[in-house]
């Protein structure tokens, strides 16, 4: 276990070595920093050989998830060659080039996880950006089950980024919703109606223990941890409405935010990469609009969205440059502007919008209940895929970060 | 034991010339956490959960019983819950004394639910407000009439909206119509004290269409009396 920190940081050191050669010596930088305002970049032709069926697939939706095409072989840019028994080899070779871009092996984790690996290796090359194949996330499900004054029951789920391994973190057949991670912890917030009204737990993954967060009376939802671990935002309606809270980490502390007039009231917060901003829904000013306040308090100022209005669940990018919405019109749609306000574009049909790590994808959700599932957006190129193998009406994503 | 040790210590051995192996030279073979490694590789790690770039190791245990804190475990929670459980008990804080301004404490469960009576008193509500208006007033009217003539009974209104809104603005604006009633209901001289709120937000549908005949059934505050059916003209 001594040695974990040095192996680490060794193959970190060589493949950002790799990296750095690779990038010096390369004509055309494919690579473009993410402007969702403009076009949509390009995709990326790349073929695998070598792979049995189950390690294929792994990297075919790794890499088609970030904007590759899979395409047969001699028709890609790039190919990607290798073997996985026993474990998964990978050498990334371009066309034209004498040299490959990179050629591994894989070892430990099984063999998902080292196709995974590989993949993340191949992003990390092509676009010089951490990868999230080997990310997870937190979401809630509808089971499809009523309870008994036709609650819709559902349960707190975690999975894979890719919906496999997924698991039921949360057993209370009640209402369960709006999971967050702890950053860099197997920890997450809910909501759960378990007590007959809606509470705000936190659950440590490792142990199974649980414990209540926040159980006011009335309304206690929408936790938001801050990037930096340190506090929590949420929505509690303790003084008479639906408020912006914040509190400490471990509960202490509760300081009300807002103190909007009836009838508006506030609601799905998130923060900024630097833990010193929070986003949220109020309907201060009639319809739904973002706001942003300092977790120390002050005044709330709207984020401009150029008109568009109904905004809900914002989330911040983790690069600070953007935020996604949900304009609900009746019809959900994904919107993103950039985090100082201006002019919002439409990037998808659907709702509850949540950035991977490198601030790169979205998962989000699409459909409408009782067959709601989770879909991966990449931005750059709006190409859309589903979350496979999880079950149930999915919704409310939370990306680990 | 003898062997046992002998085999630990050769195992160790290994390891640590594995690890020298890998300090000296940096070679193409990627160690991944997980599973135990082939190739004379050190495990790097239990689990193969990387939840961003935490530094955090072990593996998800959905499965086990959940501690809710109870006993002895130290409860963090530093809000006065004594019953993380949710079991049994009034909150003791956030409550509003005057029963003017907050939600009102919630029922300790020992009073029994009543969802028949007030049932025709439903109000209903337009698209996207917690405003109430027209036969919704004349609802909470004869809501405060009874809770006048009942004074044994306690009261949970209930806020629900449609499936046009998302999830969480849907539970904050369930809120915000429950408490509306409420304090149409505290203007009529009803205590605060008697009436608390629960949200739904779009989890418990009247309805289930995706129409509009579905949806104004569903954006709804609902009565659910406390304390069992009416002792009629117990008080008046």
């Amino acid at each position: 276990m001594i040695k974990l920190p040095r192996i680490l940081q060794q193959s970190t050191t060589f493949a950002a070595l790799a990296a750095l050669c690779a990038s010096l010596t390369l004509g055309e930088d494919i690579s473009s920093p993410i402007d969702v305002t403009a076009k949509t970049s390009r995709t990326i032709p790349i073929s695998l050989s070598g792979y049995p069926s189950e390690i294929e697939q792994v990297l075919s939706f790794d890499l088609s998830v970030v904007g590759f095409d899979i395409v047969s072989a001699g028709k890609g840019q790039f190919e990607l060659r290798g073997s996985a028994d026993p474990a998964v080899k990978g050498a990334l070779l371009e066309t034209g080039a004498a040299q490959p871009r990179f050629s591994r092996i894989y070892a430990g984790g099984g063999i998902r996880t080292q196709a995974h690996a590989l993949a993340d290796d191949v992003v990390k090359e092509v676009l010089k950006l951490p990868g999230i194949a080997r990310t997870r996330i937190a979401y809630r499900s509808a089971t499809g089950e009523r309870g008994v004054h036709h609650d819709i029951i559902s349960e707190i789920y975690v999975s894979d980024y890719d919906g496999a391994n997924s698991g039921a973190i949360t057993q209370d057949h009640s209402i369960a919703a709006a999971p967050c991670w702890v950053p860099g912890q197997l920890k997450v917030l809910y909501t759960s109606y378990r007590s007959g009204y809606p509470d705000i737990y936190t659950q440590d993954l490792t142990t199974g223990t649980r414990s209540l967060f926040a159980r006011y009376n009335g309304l206690n939802t929408s936790a938001a941890v801050s990037p930096d671990g340190t506090k929590v935002a949420m929505i509690l309606s303790r003084t008479g409405s639906p408020s912006l809270w914040v509190a400490n980490i471990d509960g202490s502390n509760p300081k009300q935010l807002t103190k909007t007039p009836a009838p508006g009231y506030e609601a799905s917060p998130c923060w900024s990469p630097d833990s010193r901003t929070i986003c949220f829904t109020s309907t201060a000013e009639g319809k739904a609009q973002l706001y942003t306040i300092s977790p120390s308090g002050g005044t709330m100022t709207r984020l401009r969205t150029g008109g568009i209005l109904q905004c809900t669940e914002p989330d911040w990018s983790p690069d600070g440059k953007y935020i996604a919405f949900t304009r609900a019109t009746g019809e959900f749609t994904i919107y993103v502007v950039p985090s100082g306000g201006g002019d919002a574009q439409p990037l998808v049909a659907g709702e509850d919008p949540c950035w991977s790590p490198n601030s790169r994808t979205i998962v989000f959700t699409r459909g409408r209940d009782p067959s709601r599932r989770l879909s991966l957006l990449d931005v750059p190129t709006r190409r859309v895929k589903d979350v496979t193998r999880i079950s149930g009406s999915c919704s409310q994503p939370s990306w680990t970060r | 034991m003898n062997s046992l040790a002998k085999f630990g210590l050769l195992i160790l051995t290994l390891a640590a010339l594995a690890g020298a192996g890998c300090k000296k030279k940096p070679a193409n073979i990627t160690p991944l956490p997980g599973q135990s490694a082939p190739s004379g590789l050190t495990d790097l790690g239990q689990s193969p959960i990387r939840p961003g770039s935490g530094a955090n190791k072990g593996s998800i245990n959905p499965g086990t019983p959940f501690n809710t804190g109870g006993g002895t475990q130290s409860n963090p929670n530093p809000f006065g819950v004594s019953d993380p459980n949710g079991t049994s008990g009034r909150n003791g804080v956030g409550s509003n004394p005057d029963g003017t301004g907050g939600p009102g404490d919630r029922p300790d469960g020992s009073k029994a639910e009543d969802r028949e009576t007030l049932k025709s008193d439903t109000v209903y509500f337009e698209y996207d407000r917690s405003v109430v208006k027209g036969s919704g007033l004349a609802s909470i009217g004869a809501v405060a009439d009874y809770l006048k003539s009942h004074p044994d009974n306690d009261l949970v209104v209930e806020g629900h909206c449609d499936e046009r809104g998302t999830e969480e603005y849907n539970r904050a604006l369930g809120e915000r119509r429950a408490l509306a009633i409420r304090e149409r209901l505290i203007n009529l001289g009803i205590a605060g004290s008697r009436i608390t709120t629960i949200s739904y937000g779009k989890d418990r549908p009247a309805e289930l269409g995706h129409d509009e005949a579905s949806w104004a059934k569903n954006r709804r505050g609902e009565f659910v009396l406390l304390g069992g059916p009416a002792k009629v003209g117990s008080l008046k």
